[in-house]
């Protein structure tokens, strides 16, 4: 057998197939990411946020943890008497997938002096419909855990 | 964010749900048993998933071959604080090694399909069975009985089941 070509550093190193799907894969996302607009996906996210924010904010014994005026569209928060796990798998239940615990920021957690929050993010593909669906979730949460959502007042 | 299943296949997710949270596991998570620190304890160890957060001690008193108190302390959701509490009521007052032989046969009772599991009969531990069905959940059921197992054995390390 004959020697296989040694290039120089740094392609001598370069060794097996290159990432030549994940190359196709970011031009298809780029071309779809600009044909739709970023302008008008951020205000897409942001309305969602909004929305999510309010809807939230409405429901007994909620906490939202963050409240940046500027911040993406993920929306950390506390259900009282419930922890993030057992809310995660209860949500999961209800079709609405968050994500709980740390967030890989656990100083930050520390620092709050909480053991972790639900998180919920928006985008794109997200609709006003689906906060309902978290909301009604949220509730459906506290009711089967006994905590305030079961008495709470209604607005007005 | 949302899926929708068909009718029949959430009415079983919604039944495996109540599986998993039932009264006495929201009894035990309001109000823990055995639930204190144990500065007599001859054995201890720690137990933490630093993933998720759940965080405990296991204290216990071992004399003659036999688990003559057990407590813990630390925080955790509503399944990994019950396990706990359960865990420590049910193995007062047994021989060590039958207490090892439960952490096996439990850690089984969750994670081998239902068809599969042994005869014995759990007792009050029956009621976490239904972490089986919510796979991403064993670690927070396991946790307290990994920690008991360090703590018998007398291992340096944390426990963590994630």
């Amino acid at each position: 057998m004959k020697a296989a070509p040694s290039p120089l550093p740094p392609q001598r190193f370069e060794a097996g197939t290159p990432n030549i799907a994940g190359a196709i894969t970011l031009a298809a996302a780029i071309d779809y990411v600009s044909a739709i607009g970023i302008e008008t996906i951020g205000a897409h996210e942001q309305a969602l946020l909004a929305r999510a924010t309010r809807a939230l904010g409405e429901i007994p014994g909620v906490r939202i943890v963050g409240t940046a005026r500027h911040k993406a569209a993920i929306l950390s928060f506390l259900v009282e008497g419930i922890h993030p796990h057992d809310l995660g798998t209860i949500l999961d239940e209800e079709g609405v997938a968050i994500r709980t615990g740390h967030h890989c920021a656990m100083p930050l957690m520390t620092r709050y002096g909480i053991a972790g929050t639900a998180r919920a993010s928006f985008a794109l593909y997200n609709d006003f419909a689906d906060i309902d669906v978290l909301v009604d979730a949220i509730r459906k949460a506290q009711k089967l855990f006994g905590t305030r959502g079961t008495h709470d007042t209604p607005p007005g | 964010m949302t899926h929708h299943r068909d009718d029949q296949a959430t009415d079983a997710r919604h039944d495996a749900l109540r599986e998993l949270y039932q009264e006495v596991i929201f009894d035990h998570n309001r109000s823990p048993r055995n639930f204190h620190l144990m500065p007599d304890a001859t054995h201890q160890a720690e137990g933490y998933n630093p993933l998720c957060g759940d965080q405990l001690t296991v204290y216990l008193q071992i004399a003659d071959e036999l688990v003559q108190a057990a407590s813990f302390m630390g925080q955790g959701c509503a399944i990994c604080t019950a396990s706990a509490s359960l865990m420590t009521e049910v193995i007062k007052g047994k021989p060590v090694e039958e207490v090892e032989a439960l952490f096996h046969d439990f850690h089984a009772l969750l994670t081998t399909p239902a068809t599969e599991r042994s005869a014995r009969d759990f007792g009050k531990l029956e009621v976490l069975a239904g972490v089986r069905e919510f796979p991403a959940r064993v670690k927070c059921a396991t946790l307290p009985w990994h920690t008991l197992h360090n703590a018998i054995n007398g291992g340096p390390d944390t426990a963590r089941t994630e």
